[in-house]
């Protein structure tokens, strides 16, 4: 399919015709957007758990180190009596982190959902750049292909954190090559992804809908692909010279004269801190890119289940706007300590600090919404409601990492790990759970079971809690991430206790998962049936077919009014579809309102 | 089903304050401090505790208190409102104020603990100090804690035995002491270490110090503080650096100045020796 | 319209996570293994095998049982401290220390093929031979126990291995012990190999309890329990003379780049360890050589026509055996590098009673020769006062101005302003 500009939404069957393709190019080399967006979902949602047993190997060994491992020890670490030996856990931490973020996090928000709901929820056909979009998804390929065999080569794979600092990665084995290859794919990926989203969103959407009337999904995805179009080029140029540094030896990351494993290495001249640089100038605003979406997704589901307008709609796109900018200028807390000038650290202290400002505007308009709602407590709301409640915490422990007093204490302790769990998973994924159980429906035409899924939300939001928040004490503590053997230390010796509890309810909060894939699963095949708007919503992705057919819409969406006109009193219905005519104007001009087609 | 949904959100601000009530009872909790400017670090890590803790508790029980207040119901519908003005304003001036006041508040902890250098004089300038601080240096390896003290001509003839003035120690060829992974320092004095790093990124960590200091290649980056308390405590590696990350554990000793002195004196005599173990006679073995 | 989802999609990771999961190798609890290297290089048949194994489990028990007769003169109760799995008792008590420590680097077995091993340089210590560098006695003698845990307590600077200094004594001193357990145990072990492999035809070995003991296990347990005997004196006319450090060191000098130390030939005119760099330690050479026979034997089946089928088929197993254990039970062989002098890192220890000894008596499986007395009393190239001289050149050498890394200008200096 062509790019269409705006307003040309030509429709009619002959297109589709002239598309219908064979199997393989309808379901796998496809570049309609909704197939690759669930290409994304089930790729990413397959690394969900293979991430996810990762994590349960370091917790298995921080609460238990060099004990036997059960039923799987003895098949992996025969040669050492089941115990997971030192330098795999090493590969444990950093693959868990990078297929996490890389693989899960990021490509389930932009590549999934923001495949998926772009072109719905503004009224287009397609994506602007089918094609692109389409090698956008099988560019992850050569990344799922490179790291998953960095497992079987010589040395185990990735090992030096998924910060990958110099020169401790450029001492690290084979795996660490094939490390920076599959993120240079997945940076291209992303970039791919990123100006599709940014030209679709610009210049697709349908007539009516100005940028203030986009819902705050579509905002949060526009201004991720902006953050990722212009932080991703330095961390795969960064990526680059990492490569260069390990195969050439040109020495970017290596100061003069440096050796180490008794190998005279090349000869240097370069700086370990460029690295981190180079690597948080983008890291951090992926720290963004992996929360915004959510929180645009959140705040859909949070208004359309409170029945009641988004409280605060400008002051939320100004303060998604705000993250965005500061974003860019607070890298370096996450240098406090690393010796770069400790003057530079009192800057990025002061940006750090200001970017927690629209945050918490965000999560005071959050507030504002639900307050005076008529709440319909479906488990979509409920992961919602999570996310508010979660994020608050992940937010204000970022407050003391950004004190740089106090971070010199909790720098590279659990409190940090507390932190972005609470951000990451806590805030995220629980929005993410909530975004699969509040679009499934539009995605499959069939409905997720609830009482499921209440139970999978009840069990994650017990079990998540009781295994980050202890985290923060044991950062208080000062307990330091990524030891292998934390117990040696007189200081930690006692925490131990701490931390099987904490593994037991990792434990109790992976198994969890198995409700919602049962869920999922079954529900995509069995579900009841849903129409095309289950939950009352105004956007127009729900005045589409479910699931929506080739080229979406089966009639040309018009937008009279923003996404959140729930409980308006211009209608007798809670709700008002965005593409639904004004009642004055439908008398004026006696237009029908688009048919409300039945399914 | 509303009311058990938000009372399971209560349980959030309530077991999340209760747990960091407990916590301090079991000495899950700061380590005790012993150095100066950590007192100054810990009040400002109290002071943003019970700061982020009021927003915690506040914001959390009004969510609890909008699901309780707010479930669903047929007969009422949502208020219809799309934001208030001057809500937003307050509710942006307040945080902001209260974020750049914290900002504030802590530079000068952070300039004394990573700028203000003891070592430099009032001038400013490195080693123009007149009472020079008692300085080591650090170099972390993969996977241990080398250190290196200077040790005094004074000290150096008491260990080897030779008369306190003697001219002999300028002919020593190793000055100075080398150690692993144990560290002396004497009690109340300012200490001043170099840190270095032999290979990878380390990150210098004294948990009763407060202390925390990436150790980087290629960089002398310089670390200080003033102990107040005696004592034995933990060197801890807070920076990836290997397989054996986990194994770089050192050994503090906080003593009196006559004690380090001693400690200085047996190690260094330990380390210039030149006489073994003697075999043992025949039919004498263990 | 109805979609359905792309199931072709879904099976490469889920591939991947099997395998990740079912991993590959044995099951069961650790075990000690045997020296695959050196059955194959012998051609020991499986059941002879199976003796060797079934006397070394009857002698020294298995990893998480370890047992010991009274004859090795090794103490059950520390050996029991440091085997088994990691676990402590209510009483704080810690046992499987080796496993904690140790083993993920130098192996279950002690055959310095732990998990790590491979990312190691140098690779760490293979104990089976009973070989150890670091020590204070004669070349060929068993080091003292007093060696192996100054080893173990300021680790070996300039290798992998750290400094467990911060262990409790009694720690120490049973993880040493099962140093010398591991070690005996390959000591018998190779001893057993060999006499299999000295076997005639259809002639069998006694494994009677009196004969393995008088024969085997009494030699090797004296060899470690005299090595105090050997210990080099560092008194006497071994003691450091009287000499002005400027003198000794010039005299040092000499000898480092003269005909008689010839110091220089292998660490090099520089002293930064550039000379004979091409030479294998004891145990890389081992291996080297195996490889090499493997290769002409790999040779000869391709060339040689002569052989009869059986002479082939035997030859062609021996080669897939050999093969095999090459690549799962050795580690590729690499070269040992002379010292960089000029580095201050000094493995066996940096006082000068450690550096004499390294001259004196060479360094044990390493290219290093010795140089003083092989015996008390008999004639070495040097003597104990050009030792001394040597011992002080060396120790100078990191200080020369030459080895100092250029220093910084300071930014902002006083004279400046």
């Amino acid at each position: 399919m062509s790019a269409t500009t705006v307003g040309s939404h030509a429709h009619d069957d002959a297109h589709h015709a002239a598309h219908a393709r064979s199997f393989l190019g309808t379901y796998v080399f496809s570049r309609d957007h909704k197939i690759i967006g669930m290409q994304f979902l089930f790729s990413t949602l397959i690394w969900f758990l293979i991430g996810g047993l990762l994590a349960l190997g370091i917790r298995w060994q921080v609460a238990w180190p060099w004990s036997e491992m059960p039923i799987i020890g003895k098949m992996l670490f025969a040669g050492e009596g089941g115990q997971i030996s030192p330098e795999f856990y090493t590969v444990l931490f950093t693959m868990h982190a990078t297929i996490m973020i890389f693989f899960v996090i990021i490509p389930i928000l932009a590549g999934a959902f923001g495949n998926f709901l772009i072109p719905l929820m503004i009224g287009a056909e397609d994506m602007a750049f089918p094609t692109l979009n389409m090698m956008s998804y099988w560019f992850m390929w050569p990344a799922f292909i490179a790291m998953g065999s960095s497992f079987f080569v010589e040395g185990g794979a990735g090992s030096a954190g998924w910060t990958s600092y110099p020169p401790l990665a450029l001492t690290a084995w084979s795996g660490q090559t094939l490390w920076l290859i599959g993120l240079t794919f997945v940076g291209v990926a992303s970039m791919m992804g990123s100006i599709n989203y940014m030209t679709t969103i610009i210049q697709m959407r349908a007539p009516g809908m100005t940028m203030f009337r986009l819902p705050m999904t579509i905002w949060a995805m526009f201004i991720t692909a902006i953050l990722q179009a212009f932080a991703l080029p330095v961390l795969t140029a960064a990526g680059f010279m990492q490569l260069l540094d390990r195969i050439v030896g040109t020495g970017f990351f290596i100061p003069e004269g440096w050796t180490a494993n008794n190998a005279p290495l090349a000869s240097g001249g370069g700086q370990p801190l460029l690295w981190q640089h180079l690597f948080w100038f983008y890291s951090h605003p992926a720290v963004y890119i992996m929360i915004l979406p959510a929180m645009g997704m959140v705040s859909d589901i949070i208004a359309c289940f409170s029945r009641k307008p988004l409280f605060g709609y400008k002051p939320m796109v100004y303060s998604i706007a705000g993250i965005a900018g500061l974003g860019f200028i607070v890298w370096g807390h996450h240098m406090f300590v690393s010796g770069m000038n400790p003057a530079l650290g009192m800057t990025f202290m002061v940006s750090t600090m200001l970017i927690a400002l629209p945050s918490a505007i965000k999560t005071f308009n959050w507030l504002g919404t639900v307050w005076g709602g008529n709440i319909r407590f479906t488990t979509a709301m409920l992961f919602a409601l999570s996310f508010v409640s979660m994020f608050i915490i992940g937010g204000l422990s970022g407050v003391f990492m950004a004190a740089t007093p106090v971070d010199i204490f909790i720098h590279d302790t659990y409190f940090i790990v507390a932190h972005f769990h609470y951000v990451l998973f806590s805030g995220t994924a629980m929005g993410v759970f909530g975004a699969i159980y509040f679009w499934f429906p539009k995605m499959f035409g069939r409905m997720m079971n609830e009482t499921a899924g209440k139970i999978h939300f009840f069990f994650t939001f017990l079990f998540l809690n009781f295994t980050f928040f202890p985290m923060h004490i044991l950062g208080v503590v000062g307990f330091p991430r990524r030891l292998a053997d934390p117990y040696h230390y007189q200081t930690f010796h006692h925490l131990q206790p701490l931390n099987e509890f904490i593994t037991w309810c990792a434990i109790a909060m992976v198994t969890t998962q198995v409700v919602f894939a049962a869920n999922f699963i079954l529900s995509m095949f069995f579900g009841p049936r849903a129409g095309r708007n289950p939950w009352h919503a105004n956007g127009l992705e729900w005045q589409a077919p479910s699931p929506p057919g080739h080229g979406n819409f089966d009639f040309q969406p018009i937008v009279y009014r923003g996404p959140y006109e729930y409980a308006s009193p211009e209608v007798d219905t809670d709700y008002y579809p965005q593409n639904e005519p004004p009642p004055e104007e439908e008398k004026a001009e006696g237009d029908k309102p688009p048919p409300p087609p039945a399914h | 089903m509303g009311k058990f949904w938000s009372v399971l959100f209560l349980m959030v601000p309530v077991l999340g304050v209760a747990s960091f009530a407990v916590a301090p009872l079991y000495r899950h909790w700061l380590p005790l401090d012993v150095s100066e400017h950590g007192h100054t670090i810990d009040h400002l890590f109290y002071f943003i505790l019970w700061l982020t803790g009021a927003v915690f508790v506040v914001t959390e029980v009004a969510m609890f208190w909008f699901m309780w207040r707010y479930g669903h119901d047929q007969a009422k519908s949502g208020k219809f409102t799309h934001g208030s003005h001057s809500l937003e304003i307050v509710w942006t001036i307040i945080p902001a104020a209260t974020l750049l006041f914290i900002a504030i508040y802590q530079m000068n902890a952070w300039a004394e603990a990573k700028i203000i250098n003891p070592g430099a004089g009032p001038d400013g300038i490195l080693g123009t100090a007149d009472d020079m601080p008692a300085t080591l240096e650090v170099t972390g390896r993969q996977f241990e804690w080398r250190l290196r003290y200077p040790v005094p001509p004074r000290l150096r003839n008491e260990a080897l035995g030779r008369p306190a003035d003697s001219k002999g120690a300028d002919d020593d060829t190793d000055k100075d002491l080398f150690v692993v992974n144990e560290m002396h320092i004497p009690v109340n004095e300012e200490i001043l270490i170099n840190l270095k790093s032999a290979d990878v990124l380390h990150s210098f960590f004294l948990p009763n110090m407060r202390v925390k200091q990436d150790a980087v290649p290629g960089m002398k980056i310089p670390v200080w503080f003033r102990t107040m308390e005696t004592g034995t405590f933990d060197i801890v590696c807070a920076e990836l650096c290997g397989w054996g990350h986990y194994k770089m554990k050192g050994r503090l000793t906080i003593e009196s100045r006559a004690a380090f002195d001693k400690w200085l004196v047996d190690k260094y005599r330990e380390q210039s020796a030149t006489h073994g173990l003697q075999p043992v006679p025949e039919g004498d073995s263990e | 319209m109805n979609r359905t989802v792309p199931f072709g999609l879904r099976i490469g990771p889920i591939v991947g996570l099997l395998l990740l999961v079912s991993g590959c190798g044995p099951s069961g609890p650790p075990q000690f293994h045997l020296n695959m290297v050196a059955i194959a290089e012998m051609q020991i048949p499986p059941d002879q095998q199976q003796q060797i194994a079934n006397v070394l489990d009857a002698m020294f028990g298995t990893p998480d049982e370890p047992f010991v007769l009274p004859e090795s003169g090794l103490d059950i109760k520390k050996i029991q401290m440091a085997a088994g799995p990691v676990k402590s008792d209510q009483f704080g008590r810690e046992t499987g220390l080796y496993r904690r420590h140790c083993g993920h680097c130098h192996g279950t077995t002690g055959d310095g093929l732990g998990p790590t091993a491979m990312l190691l340089d140098p690779y760490p210590r293979d104990y089976r031979q009973g070989k150890f560098k670091f020590k204070s006695t004669e070349r060929a003698a068993k080091p003292t126990t007093d060696d192996l845990e100054r080893v173990v307590r300021d680790g070996v600077q300039g290798t992998a291995m750290p400094s467990f200094g911060l262990l409790p004594d009694a720690q120490i001193k049973a993880l040493v012990e099962y140093v010398k357990y591991l070690s005996m145990r390959g000591q018998a072990e190779s001893y057993l190999t060999s006499a299999m492999a000295d076997l005639s035809e259809g002639e069998k070995l006694s494994l009677a309890r009196e004969t393995l003991v008088d024969e085997m296990l009494q030699p090797i347990a004296e060899s470690w329990t005299t090595a105090r005997d050997s210990i080099i004196p560092t008194d006497g006319e071994n003691a450091k003379p009287d000499v002005p450090p400027a003198e000794s060191i010039a005299k040092g000098s000499e000898l480092f780049y003269g005909v008689k130390g010839n110091c220089a030939k292998c660490h090099g005119w520089s002293a930064l360890g550039d000379g004979q760099t091409n030479d294998y330690d004891d145990w890389s050479k081992a291996i080297f050589e195996a490889h090499q026979s493997l290769d002409s034997d790999v040779a000869t089946l391709d060339s040689s026509s002569e052989m009869s089928s059986e002479e082939r088929a035997a030859l062609a197993q021996h080669v897939a055996m050999l093969g095999r254990a090459l690549e799962t039970d050795a580690l590729p062989p690499r070269h040992a590098m002379p010292r960089n002098l000029r580095q201050g890192i000094y493995r066996g220890g940096r006082r000068p009673v450690d550096v004499f000894y390294r001259i004196y008596a060479g360094i044990n499986g390493a290219p290093m020769p010795a140089v003083g007395p092989a015996s008390p009393g008999a004639q070495g190239t040097l003597t104990p006062a050009e030792i001394w001289n040597l011992v002080d050149y060396v120790m100078s050498l990191p200080y020369q101005p030459i080895s100092e890394p250029p220093r910084q200008q300071p930014a902002v200096s006083r004279a400046a302003l």
